[in-house]
């Protein structure tokens, strides 16, 4: 009898999801296999690199990467930069500047930030809040709200205030707003259906179902990530059909492998390679377990792993 | 696997009021209680005509238009003695959302429906039943093996027949009971569907115990490993219960919600 391979492909798709507008718009999801097995079925849509800069500028980033801007003197210029970087199909902006436990920026304050990058780049946009959930909730309402007409991702609404940013972003002002659970499959769902409930349509709601550097209780959100795809895919799940999009910069950069000299550690060597690395390693993890979009922060990584994907897809 | 597979049994002849809108093509009493079905979770809508001996090809035709067109292609079962009608009605059904089941065949004198659902690229319930009621497993197992190769005969997918074990009546044949769901095992062992009348267990009862009987017996009837029943599912109970045993069974992932979806 000849051997007749049978097709991975499922019944059920992720959900196809636009986030900006015009030519730079990007589009993820769409697949109906696992990640990057187009042999299964075509993957119309190949995940998505986001670069990250916040609105704390250049002083907020590591010395590696403040070499990567150099002779920008504002947060717009980076944006700029940014924009202009190998690889980068969107951009984010992290108002971590707002919580009122670091350096608690005015709401106007960032988001005056917030307006000037908008008008300074065409790229598709992800703002995300500062950690603190009361201060995101105003935060991201004014930034929807700000950003009306951009089909920006909001990021991110929670179980504690998934009513005022999933109104605001998904109701009032028509962006993608992007629903976070740390590594709680059962909370991803729930926040799903939630946010359908309010009103919100499951066409414009993103997931970020948890995020970690490689190491640092990585296989949680790795075993997290398989679930939620199985469901969506195997189970035909509606309420987790939603595109996955995990922001590993703010993780990565974080950690001591990233964080720790060369003078402390020799052993480790330089620096920006481990930083680099390490970027690198936790997006690839994340693009392979389902992932349809990561955010990174070094251009290098961003470069590497953009194209990982074009030789995947 | 997949989550069990609820098919509503309210649109049917036996009830007055369906039976006289179905005579007279009046299309509101059976949207509306399409509805009912569809918004407390039934994935599929069973459409018995009854014997619809006269006008049946017509009758099934404008039914399965009329809930199509309002229920964004809702997946049917097409029931009827008449199968001139279920071939009319299949002729005019849309697959976007599943392939149309034929209820039903069994072993004797409706084998056919096997074929013509076969002929259709159709779903069809395979009655594990002859003449008279199966005196044991050995012999539902027998009409099990005569309807698979039937219709596995004439191209079928064995996932696209449906057997049904023939839920008995408690009050009369309480002794049977544990039999049928012990059948049911043995479906799911060869790795069957199966589905069937699963309320018939409670028929007699009171109305306010009969919800009870079938949230128990569809608990254990799952555990089994049966896939679908035909059942009302706006019998709020029933359908809690079979929400809960689909997260038991990891058929769907759980959330603080799941019964609201």
């Amino acid at each position: 009898m000849p051997f007749t391979a049978k097709s991975g492909k499922f019944n059920a798709s992720i959900n196809t999801l636009t986030i900006g507008t015009g030519d730079k718009a990007i589009t993820l999801g769409g697949e109906n296999v696992l990640p990057f097995y187009t042999f299964d079925a075509p993957i119309e849509n190949a995940p998505k690199v986001g670069i990250e800069i916040t609105d704390g500028g250049l002083d907020a980033e590591p010395d590696c990467i403040k070499a990567c801007y150099e002779g920008c003197t504002s947060v717009v210029d980076m944006a700029k930069k940014a924009a202009g970087f190998e690889g980068v199909d969107f951009l984010s902006l992290r108002l971590e500047g707002g919580d009122p436990n670091g350096l608690n920026k005015s709401t106007e304050e960032l988001i005056a930030i917030v307006k000037e990058v908008a008008a300074a780049v065409d790229l598709p946009l992800v703002i995300s809040g500062c950690k603190n959930v009361e201060k995101d909730a105003e935060l991201l309402t004014k930034a929807a709200e700000a950003l009306e007409g951009r089909n920006a991702l909001i990021l991110p609404a929670k179980e504690e205030n998934y009513k005022t940013v999933g109104a605001a972003a998904g109701l009032a002002y028509k962006q993608v707003v992007g629903a976070e659970s740390s590594v709680d499959i059962n909370l991803a769902k729930q926040l799903n259906v939630l946010l359908t409930q309010l009103g919100v349509n499951p066409q414009s709601i993103a997931m970020n179902v948890g995020t970690a550097s490689a190491g640092y209780g990585f296989e949680y959100v790795i075993s997290t990530i398989d679930r939620v795809k199985a469901a969506a895919l195997s189970q035909g799940d509606a309420t987790l059909q939603m595109p996955i999009i995990t922001p590993v910069a703010s993780e990565v950069w974080g950690v001591k492998e990233t964080m720790a000299s060369e003078a402390d550690m020799p052993e480790w060597g330089p620096v920006e390679e481990r930083g680099i690395d390490m970027e690198i390693e936790t997006a690839a993890a994340d693009l392979v377990s389902g992932s349809n979009a990561v955010i990174l922060r070094h251009p290098a990584s961003v470069a590497t792993i953009s194209k990982m994907i074009k030789e995947l897809v | 696997m997949g989550k069990f597979v609820v098919i509503g049994e309210r649109l049917s002849t036996t009830a007055p009021i369906i039976n006289k809108a179905f005579t007279e093509r009046d299309p509101e009493p059976i949207l509306k209680r399409a509805k009912q079905q569809l918004d407390a979770g039934a994935t599929y809508l069973d459409v018995n005509i009854g014997p619809a001996e006269s006008d049946g090809e017509d009758l099934m035709k404008w039914a399965v238009q009329l809930l199509q067109s309002e229920f964004d292609n809702v997946p049917l079962a097409l029931d009827t003695a008449n199968m001139k009608a279920i071939e009319a009605g299949i002729s005019v059904y849309n697959r976007a959302k599943g392939k149309p089941i034929v209820n039903s065949a069994d072993a004797s004198g409706r084998i056919g429906y096997l074929d013509l659902a076969a002929a259709n690229d159709a779903i069809c319930i395979a009655l594990c039943n002859g003449e008279g009621i199966a005196k044991d497993n050995d012999e539902r197992m027998m009409y099990c093996q005569t309807l698979l190769e039937r219709g596995m005969e004439h191209g079928m997918e064995a996932e696209d027949i449906w057997f049904d074990p023939l839920f008995l009546v408690v009050k009369g044949m309480q002794d049977k009971q544990m039999q049928i769901l012990e059948c049911i095992k043995m479906f799911s062992d060869m790795g069957l569907n199966s589905t069937g009348g699963l309320s018939n267990n409670s028929n007699g009862m009171p109305k306010t115990i009969r919800p009870i009987m079938d949230s128990a017996l569809v608990a254990m009837a799952m555990m089994q490993g049966l896939t679908s029943a035909i059942v009302n599912p706006n019998d709020l109970r029933l359908m809690e219960t079979i929400k809960s045993c689909d997260v038991f069974k990891g058929n769907t992932l759980y959330a603080d919600s799941y019964l609201e979806i």
